[in-house]
């Protein structure tokens, strides 16, 4: 078997590792596999464990690194953990860009000319639908904060999740549009279908994947570590097992190994193109 | 009602799938599989210290039977039974091993006898084994043997615990079972007091299924 580094430099794994810094948040989106909520339990990892579990996936091999919840940004040192991560690869740290009052603001700008991508969904270019499954003032807010970002210098993301045929074409178009007007190039926005996990699945909403269907990005939560962001979700309340890699995260050595196997048996012609970034 | 969410076909870890791809594999492993890297080494090591072995299967199962009984685990105990009855134990012999204080009177070969009062000695006394019973013992079955069989009640040890903890059940197939060999289910444990942390004495409630 090949190491790590030489797995992920020949393709047969992905090279980012996210973390799941918290799972509360401010939003209760439908669609969310993590059912993350504001009374959803902050389940935190650690920051200096985020920063060490880095240091260590870096040495071994892994090149880019990303931060999910929750809301991330409810987390009040999760700025300068991501800086940390950004000086070891390009890192996105992904929000929904709706608590950004002024003291935030002004934290979220020290993130200006470091190699740390902001990720902030939006799912339409309109209040009304992009609102009814995000909740209220969601547009308004994500409208408000991504051009003041960007004239800031600070590197925005669009990110668009999606249930297929929701958005049409012209739909598509003019939230092509807005995101241009901010400042946000096409390479920029990341659109992907609803994952029919956690509130998704129970909604009856979706698509369902198997493992072998998106990317096997090691992703660690404070329940373990998991194949794919979409692994440590959560469904009626009970985490989900089904792509749970190992319960030790640390040294990240051993779920990047139990990851590397698991991807050893993937079917062949396996497709991993569904990503949350 | 066990008090953890057994693992199934349908939430089992990628690393484990293939334990949940024919049979159920039961709530021991249900329940392991919470923890993928530990139920992976668990499984090989339970399997060789409890399947079938150069110690004889009726051997084997005197000592899962008698140990279950002895540490009052309802999931091990009753689910041995039938294994036993199945393994040529008789019928007395079972219930002996189940029920009786001095469960080697039950048995005519005098090494059964032998291995029965040492399995006693290792599931129900602390420290090190009275010296005419480790003899015995030796005597008996030779010194590979009774590695191979104290390593079985060993394991047995750990799982009825474990089981007993989690709360483990059994299919009703099983009472089924029982019924038919005329032997009633192993009663559940009370609950036990244990000391709180202030010196008194407090009850933990049960979770009844």
């Amino acid at each position: 078997m090949t190491t790590i580094a030489d797995a992920i430099r020949d393709g047969e794994i992905p090279g980012r590792v996210w973390f799941y810094s918290n799972y509360h948040c401010n939003l209760a989106c439908t669609y969310c596999f993590t059912e993350s909520s504001p009374k959803a339990a902050k389940r935190a990892l650690p920051p200096d464990q985020m920063v060490r579990l880095a240091k260590q996936a870096a040495e071994l091999g892994y090149t880019d690194f990303g931060i999910t919840g929750g809301e991330p940004f409810l987390m009040p040192y999760i700025v300068d953990v991501a800086k940390e991560l950004g000086k070891l690869g390009p890192t996105i740290l992904i929000t929904n860009g709706t608590v950004f009052g002024p003291k935030r603001f002004a934290k979220a700008l020290e993130l200006a000319g470091t190699d740390v991508a902001l990720q902030i969904s939006l799912d339409a270019p309109e209040p009304d639908l992009n609102d009814e499954m995000r909740g209220p003032e969601n547009f308004a807010k994500v409208a408000d904060v991504v051009p003041r970002l960007v004239d800031a210098g600070v590197k925005v993301r669009i990110a668009t999740t999606v249930e297929p045929d929701r958005l049409d074409q012209d739909q598509h178009d003019r939230l092509c549009a807005l995101h241009r007007s901010w400042g946000v190039s096409d390479d920029d926005h990341v659109v992907r279908p609803v994952v029919s996990r956690g509130r998704a699945s129970e909604e009856g909403i979706g698509t369902s994947l198997e493992y072998h269907q998106f990317p096997g990005e090691l992703t660690i939560s404070v329940d373990g570590a998991f194949w794919g962001a979409f692994g440590p979700g959560f469904t009626n309340g009970v985490g989900d097992t089904d792509l749970l890699l190992t319960r030790t995260i640390e040294p990240i050595a051993t779920p990047a190994e139990a990851l590397h196997r698991v991807a050893g048996g993937r079917p062949d012609g396996a497709d991993a193109a569904i990503g949350i970034r | 009602m066990p008090i953890v969410n057994l693992i199934d076909a349908s939430s089992a870890p990628l690393l484990l799938r293939h334990l949940f791809e024919g049979d159920d594999p039961g709530p021991i492993v249900g329940t392991l599989a919470q923890v993928p890297e530990l139920c992976e080494p668990a499984l090989p090591f339970l399997g060789a210290a409890l399947g079938p072995s150069g110690v004889s299967l009726r051997q084997k199962e005197i000592a899962i039977l008698r140990t279950s009984a002895n540490l009052g685990c309802r999931f091990c105990t009753d689910g041995h039974t039938v294994v036993a009855a199945d393994s040529g134990l008789t019928l007395a012999e079972v219930r002996a091993l189940r029920e009786c204080p001095t469960a080697q009177e039950v048995f005519e070969d005098p090494d059964e006898q032998a291995v029965v009062v040492w399995i006693d000695a290792i599931s129900t006394e602390r420290g090190w084994v009275d010296p005419a019973v480790t003899d015995a013992a030796l005597a008996a079955v030779g010194e590979a043997k009774l590695v191979e069989l104290t390593m079985t009640i060993g394991a047995t040890m750990m799982l009825a615990r474990f089981a007993s903890a989690f709360q483990l059940p059994q299919p009703d197939e099983l009472y089924e079972r029982l019924g038919g060999l005329g032997i009633d289910p192993m009663p559940e444990p009370p609950a036990r007091p244990v000391a709180s942390d202030t010196g008194t004495l407090v009850t933990i409630t049960r979770r009844t299924s």
